[in-house]
């Protein structure tokens, strides 16, 4: 019986920075071997995490412990057995047994030597228990010749009474079930509010101050998470923030808000078209746990003047001059992030949307080049590629760290994640893993003219992809409506 | 009845004579216990048995005849060799014994490995454990039998009714755990319906095996042939019923948690229940000690064997590292109270024989509660105690599950939760729980004697 092994509750942190898209993907160097791992968390914890190490070598191990504890208390790393008929494959079952953040360490090993890498991973209940038709059907009829065979056993011992011990006994049984029934329905109520991880609600609003529109994101006076003033930043930003204008997601917006408080963020909104827009914020802790934050706001018209885009990084701290206000701190965002970017679609749907080419902005095209071939849950990478207006492969630069940004969505909204070509993880929790554990995990090489990014696509539909890289000192925004098949 | 007499009757019937009948001179013992005999011609020679309640002409003392006709044919069995238990009955104890142990073995396993897949050694000794005790009901169900409890067109004693009950509940909470641990996890907490469903189907086995060892017990003081081992066994089911108390409580049981009020009103609520039913009910007049002891033993032996087992977490995080597994904590020194409610209800004969009541009731509870408290208060402080710090308390503060994170000062202190302050009302709790739980063990066991 599990409860006689927890006896007390470990540590209780639990959250995810996608919606609807739990599996890790990394990319990435372990010494001198590229590898790449994809993580299948459990549905709930303790549970198993599957994991499988794709690498040109011979032998790998896993370990996976608690992020705040590390190697002080990791147990003895498992051996990922090769997979057969699949070269460089491993696999490996990984138990996580407490909830919060956890580094598994993928160790390699070949005649060209070793090496290292840890994969950031959140161990938390991801999913809303839904109990089968069939065992459903099979606990009501035990349930049933369980509360039948017990009242008649009852009857049947006190043949002189019988009709007092049955009706006693129905009573009791009666009650038993009603008070298995009421903790049931607390216990569930107790893991949708606190046990389950999923995006947290925030609040957002938008007010006009002089010739902007700010945009705020604060936390719910009740909310009962970690307070906004452990963040560490992500690709140089405290926040990701995305906007989908509903309801068909042809208007999106990356931006990076800054922090005002411990409870709220804010940022200059560009001139987006009014309506409504789902948002999605996210953000990583000290202790390495990342979230996604959820809100809907109602953008209203753009003002006659477009906001600047800053050209000093720092143009909206709280604690700095800027030059728009010389003395004293930034009372608030004054311009818009160096690196925020938006692209939208409206009012008619870009005709290109379908193909798997994507004109820019600026006269050159985007492919994604391998549209056609998604199929759910099915490991792939996602490649694109930027050729110029006159048919030449771009040069592309770095765009926050990376060759490239995507974004997924599914059209009906329960999917949405942030992809980097390193994979899914954070990267700024991969960063202090880094620093906690050695050397120095880089992603990666991508070409500079190709952009892949590995994922599977957690479920099939319709989906929209969005991808973002720097042209020219530009963000440029690829946008791409994609059919991921069903399983075969 | 004389036992001559009987012998002869025994002799008779295992000779499986077809058409017979048998004299009874019961001058001064009263009529035989026709059931007895019905129960004797049965097995010895599956025949039925009729009571002729007639005094014989010319006979001055009274006479009871019976008469017996063999539906089978014979079955030779020599009537003058010691009866020993059925294999069934000892199978059910060795099936009810399993559950606590096994369970016991779980907690090890879950803290020492870490690793809780369904098919786990302790897992499986469990399903064993119960699958035994559910074939023996079954088959002494499906055994065609002229007594006990009827259901439908089966009879069987109530015991094995109660086991099967138990069977089928530990099936149904099975299923329904299986779901539950990969749905919600830990994370909904402990102490889940499919859990709860799942004691009381371990309950139920452990009452169902207690009520056979009861049944035994009876038959052995009507067939002096029966061995002993018939009343051994009662007692030894209650003990195991004790045990598997305290395993289903064993987050309350450690040291540390024995000068809270949970421990006390969880013990006050639950063991004076089984002790008091088994003093009224046992043929020793040291009954409940002996079941106290017995339950003792039980976790004793998981204390002293489980650490000779080589075992080592597999799963992070590792807060105490262990090459050895988990013993679970010392045992409650349940056998001072018990000897109180032996003295009580069974030392002094005068007061065994009032019909049970509430005045029993309170005086049964309230030495309950007083002796527990003045035993295992001092106790809990030597377990905490370097004193203790040895392989046959497994006391000192020093076993811990691997993944508890606790600091150094708490591990020998008492711990001071929140709302388990032994206090004088939570005293007073326990106190009216324990003359609550006596009540219904004097209930219980007034039930059993009969």
């Amino acid at each position: 019986m599990k409860s006689l092994a927890v006896l007390f509750c470990l540590l209780a942190l639990s959250a995810r920075a996608h919606v609807g898209s739990p599996n890790v993907f990394f990319e990435g160097h372990a010494g001198p071997h590229a590898v790449r791992v994809v993580i299948r968390p459990p549905a709930t914890v303790p549970g198993i995490a599957q994991v499988d190490v794709r690498a040109g070598v011979t032998g790998v191990t896993l370990q996976a412990a608690p992020w705040e504890t590390g190697d002080n208390a990791a147990a003895e790393p498992v051996r990922a057995m090769p997979v057969a008929g699949e070269a460089g494959l491993f696999h490996a079952p990984l138990w996580l047994l407490a909830r919060g953040s956890y580094r598994v360490r993928v160790s390699v090993e070949s005649e060209r030597g070793g090496g290292v890498v840890s994969v950031p991973l959140l161990s938390a209940a991801i999913q809303r228990p839904t109990m089968p038709p069939a065992l459903g059907a099979l606990l009501a009829i035990l349930g049933a010749a369980l509360f039948v065979s017990a009242v008649a056993i009852a009857g049947a011992a006190a043949p002189t009474h019988r009709r007092n011990a049955t009706a006693i006994a129905t009573l009791l049984l009666t009650g038993a079930v009603a008070a298995g029934a009421w903790r049931w329905r607390t216990m569930d109520r107790e893991f949708s509010t606190h046990g389950l991880s999923r995006p947290l609600p925030v609040e957002a609003s938008v007010r006009t101050a002089g010739s902007l529109h700010l945009l705020r994101l604060s936390q719910p006076a009740d909310s009962t998470e970690p307070a906004w003033d452990s963040l560490v930043t992500d690709h140089g930003k405290l926040m990701h923030l995305f906007l989908c204008r509903e309801p068909d997601a042809r208007t999106f917006a990356h931006l990076h808000p800054v922090r005002r408080d411990g409870a709220t963020f804010e940022n200059v909104l560009p001139a987006l078209p009014a309506g409504s827009y789902q948002l999605y914020a996210e953000i990583t802790y000290e202790n390495g746990l990342s979230q996604t934050l959820v809100s809907r706001v109602a953008v209203p018209e753009a003002l006659a003047t477009s906001p600047p885009m800053a050209a000093w990084k720092m143009a909206n701290e709280v604690w700095c001059q800027t030059p728009a206000i010389p003395l004293g701190n930034a009372a608030q965002p004054v311009a818009l992030d160096a690196d925020d970017s938006w692209h939208s679609a409206e009012p008619a749907p870009s005709p290109a949307a379908r193909a798997l080419v994507c004109p820019l902005a600026d006269g050159s095209h985007m492919v994604f080049l391998n549209a056609g071939d998604l199929v759910a849950d099915r490991e792939t990478s996602l490649r694109f590629a930027v050729f110029t207006a006159a048919g030449r492969r771009a040069a592309l630069q770095t765009y926050m760290g990376m060759a490239g940004h995507a974004v997924v969505r599914r059209a009906d909204g329960a999917v949405f994640t942030h992809l980097h070509p390193g994979g899914t993880i954070s990267m700024a929790a991969q960063q202090m893993l880094a620093e906690r554990e050695g050397p120095l995990i880089v992603p990666l090489a991508t070409s500079t003219d190709e952009v892949t990014f590995p994922y599977a696509f957690p479920r099939a539909g319709e989906y929209r992809v969005w991808m973002q890289v720097r042209l020219d000192g530009r963000v440029q925004t690829g946008v791409f409506e994609v059919t991921v098949r069903p399983e075969p | 009845m004389v036992g001559k007499y009987l012998d002869e009757f025994y002799y008779r019937a295992a000779e499986g004579q077809e058409e017979t009948s048998f004299h009874f001179a019961a001058a001064s013992q009263g009529p035989p216990n026709i059931q007895h005999l019905r129960d004797v011609v049965w097995e010895r020679a599956q025949g039925e048995a009729t009571l002729l309640r007639a005094p014989l002409r010319g006979e001055v003392a009274q006479h009871w005849r019976v008469e017996w006709r063999a539906v089978y044919g014979s079955r030779r069995m020599n009537p003058f060799r010691p009866t020993v238990l059925p294999a069934a009955d000892w199978l059910l104890l060795l099936a009810a014994a399993g559950i606590p142990l096994s369970l016991l073995w779980d907690y090890s396993w879950e803290s020492t490995v870490g690793i809780d897949l369904p098919w786990s050694p302790p897992h499986t000794a469990n399903y064993l454990a119960v699958t035994l005790a559910g074939a023996v009901g079954l088959g002494q169900i499906m055994k065609t039998s002229r007594d006990g409890v009827r259901l439908g067109r089966w009879r069987a004693p109530l015991g094995a009714w109660v086991v099967v009950w138990g069977a089928l509940a530990f099936v149904a909470a099975f299923l329904f755990d299986r779901w539950w641990q990969a749905s919600y996890g830990l994370a909904a907490g402990i102490w889940h319906p499919p859990q709860l469903l799942k004691a009381v189907a371990f309950f139920a086995l452990e009452a169902g095996a207690w009520l056979a060892g009861l049944q035994r017990a009876e038959e052995a003081v009507r067939a002096p042939r029966v061995a002993w081992s018939a009343g051994g066994l009662a007692r030894v089911a209650s003990g195991v019923l004790l045990a598997l108390i305290f395993t289903v409580t064993l987050a309350v049981n450690f040291p540390n948690r024995q000068h809270g009020a949970a421990f006390f009103q969880i013990a006050c609520a639950t063991y004076p229940i089984v002790l008091v039913a088994v003093a009224m009910s046992g043929r020793s007049r040291f009954s409940a000690t002996a079941a106290a002891f017995v339950g003792m033993l039980m976790v004793c032996v998981m204390v002293w064997l489980l650490p000779l087992v080589p075992g080592a977490p597999l799963v992070s995080p590792i807060y105490h590292p262990r090459d050895r597994l988990l013993p679970p904590p010392f045992p409650p020194l349940l056998f001072a109270p018990a000897l109180a409610l032996d003295a009580l209800l069974r030392v002094f004969p005068k007061r065994a024989a009032r019909e049970p009541g509430w005045v029993q009731a309170i005086e049964a509870g309230l030495a309950f509660f007083a002796v527990f408290l003045a035993v295992q208060w001092p106790f809990a402080k030597f377990l905490l105690s370097p004193g203790a710090d040895h392989r046959f308390f497994a006391g000192g503060g020093k076993q811990w599950p691997f993944f508890l994170r606790i600091a150094p000062s708490a591990e020998t202190a008492f711990w001071k939760m929140p709302g388990d302050e032994f206090t004088l009302s939570s005293a007073l709790i326990a106190a009216g729980l324990a003359v609550l739980a006596a009540r219904l063990g004097l209930w219980l066991g007034a039930r059993m004697r009969r």
